[in-house]
């Protein structure tokens, strides 16, 4: 590839360690993996797939999103925000009588309450999606590695971070290749 | 990741049959208590006062709606599962066409509710169908105009059609399939996809067609061209309730290990959610247009919902029949409990009944008043005594035969099935 992230950077060895991060060559050797480094008991790490792998969430023993209370929360918010508005608007400030109707009903409040309920749960999921997954950020230190790349194509990859309790590098090292983990690498914290 | 699927295990015998002659005990004396249960509705409606009557005669017709309505629902849900090639289902697509296969009981429930109507037509000059009655409709312009289509021998043609063009779908679509348990011909499965395409559409036409004739009529000045789809709504609900129903007993009974897991809970969950929730916007739209266009010809329907106990039993629709199994089945873990499942799918099951109660019973009126007759202790026994008759035809029918179609080319698929968010 003709474009190197690393060329204007300091060399690699100068920067303190990000993680270690190991190839597979397919999705049931990566799920394999995945199960094997969930039972060691490692917190920071992640798997990066071109596509999904089902039934991922269970070998990582992922607990189910925590967005749904975020969009639940944004849901009453709007809820509220909708009754409150058109009972502040038409109800009380500006009354004007439409077409014989009440100033403030229920009926004629719905499809608003029912609106902004979806509107601010969508932002909630949004963007609690983005805040949930650190986003956004400009870059990351697997970027910096040139074989990375490859993951949005047809390589399978685990990284642990420097960061979790547990790592250890030669153990590690010789755990990936137990696993069958090729070109396993050191990567570094972005400069 | 997946699990190893043990086919021999869950192809057991005792895994996807009940033992012989299971639930005939229960059956029988379902059908016997419905069976009173009806003979007493008609003994009331003839040895009562006129209000009696009246009330009867709606309340049992409310019951035999809520019977055809699990019927034809099922069968429209059968026909999406094949026109579709559904897999997931594979494994537990026999009990739905169990509930479909009964639309026979319907029928002669639907019978006996024309007789009861004939009997009290000679006999009390009661009517449901108030615009048969020639004396009412003289000189009613607004009858006069929709007289070509309202009128008797068209309106009989319509009802033997539509049971017709039901029973030959349902019938068709319950030979394909047991067949296939015998001789394992794929190309069954084929056939019944090719007549669920027209089946579908027949399906569409024929449900709203009949919630407008025997609901939307017994008011017959009013109309609402969301009627049909009202009434379809409010009976999937029912119907994928009564299947999981079904589904989870026989889970507690020890069949179906494998077969009906927690995924096709799972998605069984879902589907009554959104049934759910479809019922209330449609619902909802309905009284919306009418409450906003406020025309006094559509606005009548309405009103006689909001007088009396009627205004404060209104409220239990959108509360019971939408808030409370929306809040329940939100939770990803409560769509995946049998238990919580089985519990507000007979919620649900009882809050259709009411539903369709309310959307008939308030038309029951007396020759001469403007008094809308309030909610009687005979109405109980005039609604589930049909429903009762029909649970036990059906439980019947589910022990009458192999739970799941033994030989769908699409079983593996089903067996494998996993949610994977």
């Amino acid at each position: 590839m003709a474009y190197d992230h690393g060329s204007h950077a300091a060399p690699d060895d100068a920067r303190p360690l990000w993680g270690l991060m190991a190839e597979f060559s397919d999705p049931a050797s990566l799920s394999r993996a995945a199960k094997h480094v969930k039972k060691e008991g490692f917190r920071n790490w992640d798997v990066y797939s071109p596509f999904p792998v089902h039934g991922m969430d269970e070998a990582m023993g992922l607990k189910p999103s925590r967005v749904t209370f975020i969009m639940g929360f944004m849901c009453l918010t709007g809820f509220t925000c909708a009754w409150l508005m058109q009972w502040w608007m038409g109800g009380v400030d500006y009354k004007i009588v439409v077409a014989g109707k009440p100033l403030f009903a229920w009926e004629q409040a719905t499809p608003i309450l029912f609106e902004l309920s979806v509107l601010f749960s969508a932002f909630g999921a949004v963007f609690g999606m983005l805040i949930l997954n650190l986003l956004p950020r400009w870059n990351h230190p697997l970027f910096g590695k040139q074989r990375f790349l490859r993951v949005s194509d047809d390589r399978f990859v685990i990284a642990i971070e420097a960061a979790d309790p547990k790592f250890n590098e030669p153990d590690l090292r010789r755990m990936f290749e137990s696993l069958g983990g090729k070109h396993i690498d050191r990567v570094e914290e972005e400069s | 990741m997946s699990h190893a699927i043990d086919t021999n295990l869950i192809m057991a015998r005792d895994n996807i049959e009940l033992s012989e002659g299971a639930g005939r005990g229960l059956s029988s004396v379902l059908i016997g208590v419905g069976a009173v249960g009806i003979a007493a509705t008609i003994l009331a409606a003839f040895s009562g006062d006129e209000a009696m009557a009246t009330i009867a005669a709606h309340a049992y017709h409310t019951g035999v709606m809520a019977v055809i309505g699990f019927s034809v629902a099922a069968m429209g849900f059968v026909m999406i599962l094949q026109q579709t090639n559904a897999g997931w289902s594979a494994t537990i697509r026999r009990q739905f066409e169990n509930i479909m296969s009964l639309i026979w009981v319907g029928g002669l429930l639907f019978i006996v509710d024309i007789a009861f109507q004939l009997l009290m037509n000679s006999a009390r000059h009661v009517y449901i169908w108030d615009w048969m009655n020639a004396a009412h409709t003289a000189g009613d312009e607004l009858y006069r105009h929709k007289s070509g289509y309202l009128n008797v021998p068209f309106f009989a043609a319509r009802a033997i059609a539509y049971f017709i063009i039901w029973f030959v779908l349902a019938r068709s679509l319950w030979e394909y399939s047991t067949r296939q348990d015998i001789d394992g011909d794929k190309w069954h499965t084929a056939r019944a996809r090719t007549l669920s395409a027209p089946g579908l559409l027949l399906f569409a036409f024929t449900s709203a067609f009949a919630a407008f004739d025997w609901m939307m009529t017994l008011d017959y000045h009013w109309f609402s061209t969301m009627f049909g789809v009202y009434f379809f709504a409010g009976s999937m609900v029912s119907m994928l309730a009564l299947g999981a129903l079904i589904l989870i007993t026989l889970r507690a009974f020890g069949r179906l290990h494998g077969a009906f897991t927690d995924e096709h809970l799972h998605d069984l969950g879902k589907l009554i959610f959104a049934f759910t929730v479809f019922w209330a916007y449609i619902s909802f739209s309905q009284y919306f247009l009418i409450w906003y266009a406020n025309i006094p010809e559509e606005t009548a329907w309405m009103l006689r919902r909001k007088i009396g106990s009627w205004e404060w039993l209104s409220w239990l629709l959108p509360i019971g029949h939408f808030i409370i199994p929306f809040i329940l089945l939100l939770p990803r873990p409560m769509r995946r409990s049998r238990k919580a499942v089985a519990l507000v799918s007979l919620w649900l099951i009882v809050m259709h009944l009411f539903d369709l109660y309310w959307a008939i019973r308030p038309e029951a009126k007396i020759e001469g008043q403007d008094t809308i007759l309030g909610p009687s202790p005979i109405d109980v026994i005039a609604v589930v005594a049909p429903v009762l008759v029909f649970i036990g035809f059906l439980i019947r029918k589910v022990g009458s035969g192999p739970l799941i179609p033994l030989k769908d080319p699409r079983l593996p698929e089903g067996l494998a099935h996993k949610n994977y968010v």
